[in-house]
Parts: C-alpha cells; sequence; structure tokens
C-alpha cells in the first residue's frame, strides 16, 4: 500500500519568495528526495547547424541539434529547396541523414545538383499508392453553407511515416532526420496528435539529430523548437524586369538565359514593397527548365524560436532561389 | 607435446549440444529403418538406467518409460531440493541425426584450429593436435588442457582432453580417462596400463580408417575382432598385461599388428600428423522430431544454432558477410491426396504436381552490408525477414549458413561526425522494411541518363568517409530551385490556345492533385525529350520498364493559378509552378514534378 503525504500549506501570501518556501516546507516534511523535481530545469543553448542558406542562418541562428524545427509553407514557396540546402549542408559534413518522404515526391537529381550528398542519405519512401489515395469522408459536423468536408485518408501515409521516424530516432546516429510531409493536405497533418511531436521531441532531445519537418502549415506547436513560414514572393526570369534581351544566333548552342529573347506574361503581383516583379517567359524553346525560374525570391518568417520563448513579433527575410538544373 | 581431444557418444553429444537441456536426462541415439531401429549411442545416463548400445527401440523404450519424465514442477522441486541430484529423472530417445553431428565435428575443428594449426582430423569424435612450440603463447601444459576444455565448453560440448608425449598415447589417454589427464614424459606405460585392451583395438581401429580406404578399414575392424578375441582367450585384458608379452612371441603369434598393439600399450612410438585444412563451412543444422509452425517457436531455435555459430566464428576470430536460411517444410498434401486432386481436376498426376507438393525447401538469404558476429542481431534481422516473408507451412529441418568474412575494422576518433552503428542500422532498415515494404528505402543512385525517373534505389549503407568533400555548389548563398516528382504522374485535361496550355485539370479526383486545376498564367516550353527509343519492345509489365523503356515527350513549365494562399495574384489566387508534359507515345498529358 502506498501512502500519500498530505503537506500543510501555510495560508501565505504568495510573493516572488514564496516558491522558494513552498520548496522549503516539501523539503522539511518530505526530505531532500523530491528536491531535484522542484528544481527549473533549464534548457542549455542547443548546438546549431546552418540551414544552407546564410539570411537563414542570420535570421533563424540555425537549425538546433536535438530539437524539431519546422519549415511550413504552400507549394512553390521554396520549402522542398531549403530542406536540400539543409541537407546538403549536413552530408557534406559527412553526417548520415534519412529523408522520410510521406508522398514519395523525392527528385535525387535536383537534391544532387543542391549539393545533397546521396550516398549519405536514407530516402524512405512512405507512400504506398493503394492505400494513400483512399477517400473517406469524415465525420465531423458540416456547417451549413460549406461545403462537405471530404478529407482523404494519408492515415496510412501518416502512419508509416511516424512509425519510420520513431525508428530511425530510437536507432540513432542520424545528424539529420527530415521529414517531408509537404503534399499531405494540412488538415491531414494536423490529426497526428500532439503526443507524437512530444514524443519525438523527447527522444531526438539528447542526441544531436536535427529533426525537421516540412510541412504546409506548421502542426507541432510547442514542441517544435524554431517554425519558419515560408512564402513566394515573386518570380521574374531576370535581373531586370523590363529585360528584352535579343537572343542571338547561337544562344542555342551556348545556353545561356540571358542572351535570349524575353517578354513578360501573367499578372502574378506580390506583396514586396520593393518592386513588383513578374514573371518572363522565354518565347522559343531552347532554355533549360529551372533557367525560368532564376531568381524565385522568397519570404521567411520565424514564427516561433528557441531563442526566443515568445518572439514579440514575427522577423523575417527575403532571399532568392537560384536555378539548380 | 600432443594433445587429443574426444567425445565420447559422439552421436548423443551432437544432440545434446542442439538441446542443452537432454544434458540432465538419459538420452539414447536410434538408427536405422522401423523394424530394424537400434540404439548406437547411449550418455551416462542411459546407461545408469540399463540402456545399452545395440538394443531395439522398443527394449529402450521399456528403459524409457520405467524412469518419471521431467516437468516442470519436478525440475523446479529438485533445483530448491538439497543433496545431491537424483541420477536420471527422465529419457529421451532420438534419431540420428547426421546434420547435427557434422556441424558438432566442424565446431570441435574450430576450436582445434584456433589452438593450434597443427590438427589431424583423426576421426567424428577424435582429433589429434600438436602442442609443440606453443608454451609461450598458451602456457603450460596444464594451463592448456585447461584452456582446451573451456573453449569445448563454449562450443556447447563436452570432451575428454589428454596431454602426451606422442599422438597415439594422448589418443588411448582420451578414450580411457575423463576430463583432462595429462601424462608426463616416460610414464605412459604406467598411466596406460590400467586401460582395457578394447580402448587399443578401437583407437588401432579408427587411426587407420584416415589413410585406408573402406574397404580395408572393415579389414583392419575385422583384424581387430579377431585380436582382441584372442587376447581375451589368452587372459589379457588391459595393456599393463599386453606390454608384459614378449615381443617375438606376439609376432609369432599375431604378426606385425600384434608387435605394434605392443607397442602402443606401452605408450611409445611416434607418428607425424596427417595434418588438415581449417574449414571455411560454417554451417549450423537442426532436425526436428515434430514440426514447428510458429515463427515464435523457430525463433528459439534459430537463436541456439545463431548463438553456435557466433562462437565458433569467435573462435576463429571471423564474422559474417551473408548468412542463409534454409528451412525444409513438411509436405501440406500426402501423395494420395495429390493423385486424388490430379484425377478430379483432370489433369493426372503429372511430374509437376509431385514437385509441387514434394520440393518443399524455403531458402532465405541474408546479406550484410559490413561483416558482423553478433547473434541477437542476427536473430532479430532473421524475425523480421521471416515475419516479411512467412514459410508458409511447418518446418522440420533447420541449416543456417554463414558466409566468413574478417571482422570489420574501422579508426574511431574523437571528431568524426556521427554514423549509426552498423548493427544497429542493419535492425532498423530491417524493421523499416517491415513497415513499408521491401525496396522502399535506400541510397538514391542517379543513372547516367536524361531520363525524368533517372536513377535507382540501392541498400543504404553507410559510406566511409572522403577526403575531400568539396561537391557543394558554388553559388551556396542562396538554395537551390527544388522539384517535387509526382508520382505516378498525374493525367491531365488540357486546353490549348495556339499550342499553349492555357487551362488544365488533373482527370484523377486526388487529394493531393486536387489543387492541380486552373488556369495557365503561363507557359514555356516546350522543350522535347526523348530516348531509349531502341527499347521498344520492352516488356511493358517488366517492374523495371520506368528505368527502361522507351521515352518520348514535350515538356512544359507553367505556372498555374488556382484557388489557394500562396503567392497570389492579387485575388486570392495561389500560383504553383508545376512541369507537365505531352506524351508523344500516348497522346496524353501528364503533370509529374512541381517547383518548391
Amino acid at each position: 500500500m502506498s501512502s500519500v503525504a498530505v503537506i500543510p500549506v501555510t495560508n501565505t501570501v504568495l510573493t516572488a519568495s514564496s516558491p522558494a518556501i513552498l520548496r522549503a516546507q516539501i523539503e522539511s516534511t518530505l526530505g531532500e528526495g523530491f528536491a531535484s523535481t522542484l528544481l527549473l530545469r533549464e534548457r542549455p543553448v542547443p548546438r546549431t547547424i546552418s540551414t544552407g542558406v546564410p539570411t537563414l542562418d542570420v535570421l533563424t541562428g540555425g537549425l538546433p541539434r536535438g530539437a524539431l524545427s519546422e519549415i511550413s509553407g504552400p507549394a512553390s514557396s521554396g520549402r522542398t529547396g531549403i530542406m536540400h540546402a539543409a541537407l546538403a549542408e549536413a552530408t557534406q559534413r559527412e553526417e548520415v541523414c534519412a529523408l522520410v518522404d510521406a508522398s514519395d515526391s523525392f527528385d535525387p537529381a535536383s537534391a544532387a545538383a543542391a549539393g545533397v550528398d546521396l550516398d549519405r542519405l536514407l530516402w524512405v519512401r512512405c507512400c504506398e499508392q493503394k492505400s494513400t489515395f483512399k477517400r473517406v469522408a469524415l465525420p465531423t459536423s458540416q456547417k451549413p453553407g460549406q461545403p462537405a468536408r471530404i478529407s482523404f485518408a494519408f492515415s496510412h501515409a501518416l502512419e508509416q511515416v511516424l512509425k519510420v521516424t520513431d525508428l530511425l530516432l530510437q536507432g540513432g546516429g542520424f545528424g539529420m532526420v527530415a521529414l517531408d510531409l509537404g503534399d499531405i493536405p494540412a488538415e491531414s497533418v494536423r490529426r497526428i496528435p500532439l503526443t507524437s511531436w512530444f514524443r519525438f521531441r523527447r527522444v531526438v532531445e539528447p542526441t544531436a539529430t536535427v529533426l525537421l519537418l516540412v510541412e504546409q502549415e506548421p502542426c507541432a506547436k510547442t514542441c517544435a523548437s524554431l517554425v519558419l513560414r515560408l512564402q513566394t514572393v515573386s518570380i521574374y526570369a531576370s535581373p531586370k524586369p523590363s529585360c528584352q534581351v535579343v537572343g542571338t544566333e547561337n544562344a542555342q548552342a551556348t545556353g545561356s538565359s540571358n542572351l535570349l529573347r524575353m517578354q513578360f506574361s501573367g499578372t502574378v503581383k506580390n506583396k514586396s514593397d520593393a518592386e513588383t516583379q513578374r514573371p518572363c517567359i522565354p518565347e522559343n524553346n531552347i532554355v533549360g527548365h529551372a533557367d525560368v525560374f532564376q531568381g524565385m525570391r522568397l519570404r521567411a518568417e520565424v514564427l516561433r524560436s528557441w531563442r526566443q520563448r515568445k518572439p514579440p513579433q514575427s522577423v523575417d527575410a527575403q532571399f532568392e532561389l537560384r536555378a539548380a538544373l | 607435446m600432443f594433445a587429443c581431444i574426444y567425445v565420447s557418444d559422439f552421436p548423443v553429444e551432437a544432440i545434446v549440444r542442439s538441446e542443452p537441456l537432454l544434458r540432465e536426462q538419459a538420452v539414447a541415439v536410434l538408427e536405422g529403418k522401423p523394424p530394424l531401429t537400434r540404439v548406437i549411442s547411449v550418455n551416462e545416463r542411459a546407461r545408469s538406467i540399463g540402456m545399452e548400445i545395440g538394443m531395439t527401440k522398443l527394449q529402450a523404450a521399456v528403459f524409457a518409460e520405467s524412469v518419471k519424465p521431467i516437468t516442470t514442477a519436478n525440475r523446479r522441486q529438485r533445483r530448491y531440493s538439497s543433496g545431491p541430484p537424483r541420477h536420471s529423472t527422465s529419457a529421451t530417445m532420438r534419431q540420428r541425426s547426421p546434420v547435427q553431428e557434422g556441424s558438432a565435428h566442424l565446431a570441435l575443428l574450430d576450436v582445434a584450429h584456433a589452438f593450434t594449426p597443427r590438427v589431424e582430423d583423426t576421426a567424428v569424435d577424435t582429433l589429434l593436435l600438436d602442442l609443440s612450440g606453443l608454451e609461450r603463447l598458451h602456457g603450460t601444459v596444464q594451463k592448456m588442457g585447461s584452456d582446451l576444455a573451456e573453449r569445448i565448453a563454449a562450443v556447447n560440448m563436452e570432451a575428454n582432453i589428454a596431454i602426451a608425449a606422442n599422438p597415439d598415447a594422448a589418443m588411448h589417454a582420451a578414450r580411457g580417462f575423463d576430463g583432462v589427464t595429462i601424462i608426463p614424459s616416460g610414464k605412459e606405460s604406467q598411466r596406460l596400463g590400467v586401460l582395457p585392451v578394447q580402448i587399443l583395438l578401437d583407437a588401432f581401429a579408427i587411426s587407420s580408417q584416415g589413410n585406408s580406404g573402406k574397404s580395408l578399414a572393415r579389414e583392419r575392424e575385422k583384424l581387430c575382432e579377431q585380436m582382441l578375441e584372442t587376447l581375451e582367450q589368452w587372459g589379457v585384458r588391459d595393456m599393463r598385461t599386453l606390454g608384459l608379452l614378449p615381443e617375438h612371441a606376439l609376432a609369432s603369434r599375431l604378426g606385425e599388428a600384434g608387435v605394434k598393439l605392443r607397442r602402443l600399450a606401452l605408450g611409445e612410438g611416434m607418428r607425424t600428423l596427417a595434418l588438415s585444412e581449417p574449414s571455411q563451412q560454417f554451417e549450423e543444422a537442426m532436425e526436428l522430431e515434430c514440426a514447428i509452425e510458429t515463427i515464435e517457436s523457430l525463433s528459439f531455435i534459430l537463436n541456439r544454432l545463431l548463438d553456435q555459430l557466433c562462437v565458433r566464428l569467435e573462435t576463429r576470430a571471423l564474422a559474417v558477410q551473408e548468412l542463409r536460411l534454409r528451412l525444409q517444410l513438411e509436405r501440406r498434401v500426402a501423395d494420395e491426396e495429390i493423385t486424388t486432386i490430379g484425377e478430379l481436376a483432370g489433369i493426372g498426376t503429372s511430374p509437376d504436381c509431385h514437385n509441387v507438393a514434394l520440393s518443399a525447401m524455403f531458402e532465405r538469404n541474408l546479406r550484410l552490408p559490413v561483416s558482423m558476429r553478433d547473434a541477437k542481431v542476427f536473430l532479430k534481422l532473421l524475425q523480421l525477414d521471416l515475419a516479411a516473408n512467412p514459410p508458409g507451412a511447418p518446418v522440420s529441418k533447420i541449416w543456417i549458413t554463414a558466409k566468413p568474412a574478417p571482422p570489420r575494422s574501422a579508426q574511431r576518433g574523437l571528431f568524426l561526425p556521427i554514423t549509426p552503428e552498423a548493427e544497429k542500422l542493419e535492425i532498423t532498415l530491417g524493421r523499416i522494411k517491415a513497415v513499408i515494404g521491401e525496396h522502399r528505402a535506400g541510397i538514391a543512385r542517379l543513372l547516367d541518363s536524361h531520363r525524368p525517373e533517372g536513377f535507382r534505389l540501392d541498400r543504404f549503407v553507410v559510406a566511409a568517409p572522403k577526403k575531400i568533400s568539396s561537391t557543394m555548389p558554388e553559388d551556396s548563398n542562396s538554395p537551390a530551385l527544388a522539384m517535387r516528382i509526382i508520382r505516378p504522374p498525374c493525367r491531365l485535361r488540357v486546353r490549348l490556345e495556339e499550342g499553349r496550355p492555357i487551362s488544365l485539370s488533373a482527370e484523377t479526383k486526388q487529394s493531393s492533385r486536387e489543387k492541380l486545376q486552373g488556369k495557365v498564367l503561363w507557359s514555356a516550353g516546350p522543350w522535347h525529350s526523348s530516348g531509349n527509343w531502341w527499347a521498344e519492345n520492352a516488356n511493358p509489365n517488366d517492374s523495371n520498364v520506368g528505368q527502361t523503356g522507351p521515352w518520348d515527350r514535350e515538356e512544359w513549365d507553367i505556372a498555374l493559378l488556382s484557388p489557394g494562399t500562396s503567392m497570389t495574384d492579387g485575388e486570392g489566387n495561389a500560383v504553383t509552378l508545376y512541369r507537365i508534359y505531352y506524351d508523344l507515345a500516348t497522346g496524353h498529358w501528364f503533370a509529374d514534378a512541381s517547383y518548391d
């Protein structure tokens, strides 16, 4: 039979020193064995590694080791590019990394072009086509006027992701474990219980592993030490928006996009107050795919950081994507 | 000095080695087909209850039934009871297992070869070791004897060990005395004199088998039997008496063999050992009395076999590069049933039909990325493999073969980057494989091809540190544009205007492709890409057709305006960048990647 000690707490006015008084009372009643549980554990400042993007390193202080970091953003916002940059940095340091690919969307060619050492990257392809895209109606309340909330059951893929991540973290020895949930709808990712992220955080805490989560919207809440939100600001194909470069006869031979005839098209606007950029397209068809997106401008916003428990205001920075292919 | 390792009751010991619990019981090993099944070997406990070599199975069963079988309660009671243990509480009869005897013999050879390179494989239960020059390595003769006994105990066997100045004296002493016997030089006749002549003749017959054929060995055995009969008639029952006989008189009556026997009885004579090469075969096997059906039960046996295998490898300072598991499955369909089924189906009893039922062998190969020697790791890997690929029928015989390799050596350092432990990583990969399936995790290797999916997935092995690692792009201040591949490509309905796509929508209604519809804000292309046209006859059912078949397509980069919250056009519509293509072979549009 275990007995519960009832501690009489005196009716004292709670002041700044009241926790110390309470602690002294408890220690005098229960002994000093309970002292350690009453101490406030201060988390040590985590060691960080570079994200691979100097601008982001300045903004965030780097990706903390032994912690969960989130990179969120919609499609075409540069999430994957930053993930590749972080993986490239880690693999170049000869660390072994793992990529848990929830939707089987990893492109080894562009990763290699970004500098990822594929020999040091364990690619786990979680998505099973037959089971991933099973349509299931969620039994949620439907508000009048809203469309029927039909979601797709990604539970199988997410279950695989969680199991595999658990195994990788328990196995240990990885410099970075990246979870790519970029193509999984945010409403499905939000259904992952917070306890999973909490468990991952606790598992990874005493290790030197960086747990990186790429998704559409932040989902790990307070379990994440760093939350970064990305947005595309502009797309343009030339440093000069008003370019009207006339191509030469040997442009095809040289393959240089700067010598191509460009013209503006489309109506993409951005929130940047610097300038309004619009995407250009080449008239002819002799440029590489990625040349079209040369100079895509992104905006990164820190929503949560290990450096400040509650950022007074979010900070952001802008940087460009470069053509990798 | 020479040492002899002799395992008495070798067939019993080979079985007991795989089932250590039998060591507490009386065990008799049977051989032959009914009704000619006879006892060929018994252990001491079986002898104490009256079992003898040569008994029929029925006779042995009478003795076996006379003793009380061991139960858990009995065992517990005996464990906590004071006083000496009772001699025999249970008896077991087992069929002779040549595969287990082979494994036990190889284990003995491994122990001997680990001790000294000069080993004579005299018989299946007898090994002779040349110990000359090993004093500086192993210590005194007494220490060598105890070391050998410990090493043999490590492979779950019990053997007599004798050390003497000549190999024959060592062999006779090992056959005659239990435990470790050391005969000082010059006292051979004194120590061996008490042994019965039977031992001398048995050893004489065995020592001649190695150098002669089967027919000659049989003749030698017959000769030995005749001599034993003669010696018994003379009243010569021990080796001392035989040694006292006059040499000339013995030669005139028993010939050259008699003289040799007398010299052996006196512990004289020296011969050269016929040295054997160390075996590179590492196999452990077990035959089961009753077939087992569950993987859990099989795991216990695998654990035991793997333990034995790892101990053997450890004695030879080797590790495992590849592990092969073979299971003999019990036939699920009897021959009569096959005939009946064949007649009912109107297909007769074709040879194929018989083969299906009879070829019940199940094999799994476990290739390890690095050499290891951890039985627990092997067991876990085999368990995971069998869970993913179950045998599908009861198992009646098990073989585990290891391909030996030198143990891996790695230089560790304080400043080396963290890497997963090889053993842990293998288990982790095995578990991941169990979760996501085969060939879904590994290293992506880029192929020398312009094919969009030009890569293959290799097994993940931690790469060795590179001396020069400067493959980072020069302009690494900004992240590179990345692609996200849509697997499989999403088929599209595309509206064209002047040959350019102006709007599209996905044909398949999948959640992740819901956003793949809307107005094409701008497009760039087409870029024509084709290849492998020479492989038009590739089998479309081939799983690698995506990597080997031809492709011919026109690719477009588009900015798709669709409802969302991303980079917007000012009206709340998201702009997403996709790569779409028109497949010239099928005439369909697909989206195969997005830019991110």
